[in-house]
């Protein structure tokens, strides 16, 4: 599903936010992408979004080759990922219903059928209640649903979620991990950003480490995830 | 475009409308200004055209004839003329014909020619154009020929106060431009300002927008129609000021006589002209938007790291 070969990233005037890196992920795989602030984590999410172009390299998605879409294409590639952040980015003037229905809508989805889909998401993921509701009416948990539900509207296959968790507490966080497995267990492939390491080592799946821009080995990667090092 | 997103474009539309109002409305008022400005030198063109026009087709010449001409001649004479071809029609005031419209324009003054010979007013031939032959260079052409007559001694013609007054309606013209233009100018930047207030105030929404998926155009199409609303708006509102600035205008006029006669019948914008104006409205709306909306874009998707 993914495919990066040899990806780096500099931002000008000298600072390299990722060296050489290269991977893969299988379809329908969930991967924890590690490593402490700063590690290029974001830069990576970003890059496989396209909102930012590698400085070297090649990425593929779904076997395409996105490094260099022009930007019709970019929206095309964006309608088959589903997008997770750690501040939500909920639209705070549209009810909750209307936050999920805007990114079926935007894509050419009836107002009707996009409302429809979005209020079945909201129901699957506990929101029914709070369809109506403004998103800043809602605790930290329940407006990061709202993004996943957003996030899975179009059906992705592919859900990238930057520290979905950060702002959530224990509690919330386990379960939104929870609905972000059984989002896996239906087809989507999964990449998790996070810098948590307790969330990491609690599920037991694969683990991309990045430090200071580069992939870490597994020697590193084991003493990272028993030491946090 | 999907019907689909027609209909979310157009809800965006009333959404975004509603949300800077205020804004909007400023923006349709300086639209209207403009216009407004380049209406009313529009409706001064027109008919300043009107009124030359209508000044030109009363243009006679007046040939002074020399005295003691004699019948024969004088029949010769207006033959000549008559079969002109700019000559419409030509009339012969005799000495005696003119001393006495000259007394019934003095009126009660007319005591004053009182001792005059009655003959000390020159026989002439008063000689009307026919229509579309009031051309400067026509008109100065017949009265070169007509002064080679040899009983003709002096031929007279309100030329040079027809061509004061083309001059006149050029100035306007250029006016027009030049003052149309600057506002236009001035407009534009308003416009583009707008749309730019516009988007900082959905920078959001524009985001999570072009985050799902949503196209370049979907995302500017309300910004863009939103400038053509204020355009087209604005123009309109222009008009409506100029069509009652032109009924005052018009009750102000009524009473005129004489050679202002025609200053009573004003003329207002015809449909090409109206039409012209809302069209100007909606490209500076239209394009007022969509340059300024690229450029913000631009920035913004640069700072952001979004190519």
């Amino acid at each position: 599903m993914i495919q990066l070969f040899h990806v780096s990233k500099t931002y000008l005037p000298n600072y390299r936010a990722l060296t050489d890196i290269s991977l893969e992920v299988k379809r329908g795989e969930f991967v924890f992408l590690g490593g402490p602030s700063g590690a290029g984590k974001s830069t990576l999410l970003k890059l496989l979004f396209r909102q930012e172009e590698p400085s070297e390299g090649q990425i593929l998605i779904d076997g395409k080759n996105v490094t260099r879409l022009p930007s019709r294409q970019v929206a095309q590639l964006r309608r088959k990922i589903g997008l997770i952040f750690q501040e939500f980015k909920l639209l705070p003037d549209l009810t909750v219903l209307n936050n999920v229905a805007l990114a079926a809508e935007v894509i050419g989805i009836s107002k009707k059928v996009s409302r429809a889909k979005a209020y079945q998401l909201l129901r699957e993921l506990g929101l029914k209640e709070r369809y109506d509701s403004k998103p800043l009416s809602l605790s930290g948990g329940e407006q990061q649903r709202v993004a996943i539900a957003r996030a899975l509207v179009n059906e992705p296959m592919l859900v990238l979620a930057d520290e979905p968790t950060g702002n959530l507490d224990a509690e919330v966080a386990e379960e939104t991990m929870r609905l972000l497995f059984k989002i896996r267990d239906k087809g989507a492939t999964i990449v998790v950003a996070t810098h948590d390491l307790n969330l990491i080592n609690r599920y037991g799946t694969r683990v991309i480490l990045l430090q200071r821009g580069a992939l870490a080995d597994d020697l590193k990667l084991a003493s990272w995830q028993e030491n946090g090092k | 475009m999907r019907i689909a997103l027609v209909g979310f474009v157009l809800r965006r539309v009333h959404h975004n409308l509603w949300q800077l109002f205020w804004t909007h409305v400023l923006t349709c008022g300086t639209v209207a200004m403009t216009l407004f400005v380049f209406g009313a030198f529009m409706l001064v063109e027109i008919n300043l055209t009107h009124l030359l026009k209508d000044w030109g087709e009363q243009i006679q010449l007046t040939a002074y004839l020399a005295k003691k001409l004699e019948p024969a001649a004088l029949q010769a004479l207006l033959k000549r003329v008559e079969t002109l071809p700019e000559v419409e029609r030509v009339r012969h005031i005799s000495q005696e014909q003119a001393w006495r419209d000259f007394q019934s324009a003095l009126g009660a003054q007319s005591s004053l020619l009182e001792g005059l010979p009655r003959d000390v007013l020159p026989a002439s031939l008063e000689i009307s154009l026919k229509p579309a032959r009031h051309d400067g260079t026509v008109v100065q052409q017949l009265a070169q020929r007509l002064k080679e007559e040899k009983a003709i001694t002096i031929v007279d013609y309100p030329q040079e106060w027809v061509e004061g007054l083309e001059l006149i309606v050029l100035a306007v013209e250029w006016a027009k431009w030049i003052f149309g233009g600057v506002l236009f100018l001035a407009t534009f930047f308003i416009v583009g300002s707008t749309v730019k207030l516009a988007m900082l105030a959905r920078q959001a929404e524009v985001e999570i927008m072009q985050l799902v998926g949503a196209s370049e155009e979907l995302i500017q199409a309300p910004f863009v129609l939103e400038g053509m609303i204020q355009g087209v708006v604005g123009g309109a509102v222009a008009l409506a000021l100029l069509w009652v600035g032109y009924l005052s205008l018009k009750n102000e006029t009524t009473s005129l006589a004489g050679f202002l006669a025609p200053l009573g019948q004003i003329q207002f914008l015809d449909w090409q002209n109206i039409a012209l104006l809302l069209v100007i409205g909606w490209l500076l709306g239209a394009t007022a938007s969509v340059i300024s909306l690229r450029r913000f874009l631009k920035t913004w998707n640069s700072s952001r790291g979004e190519r």
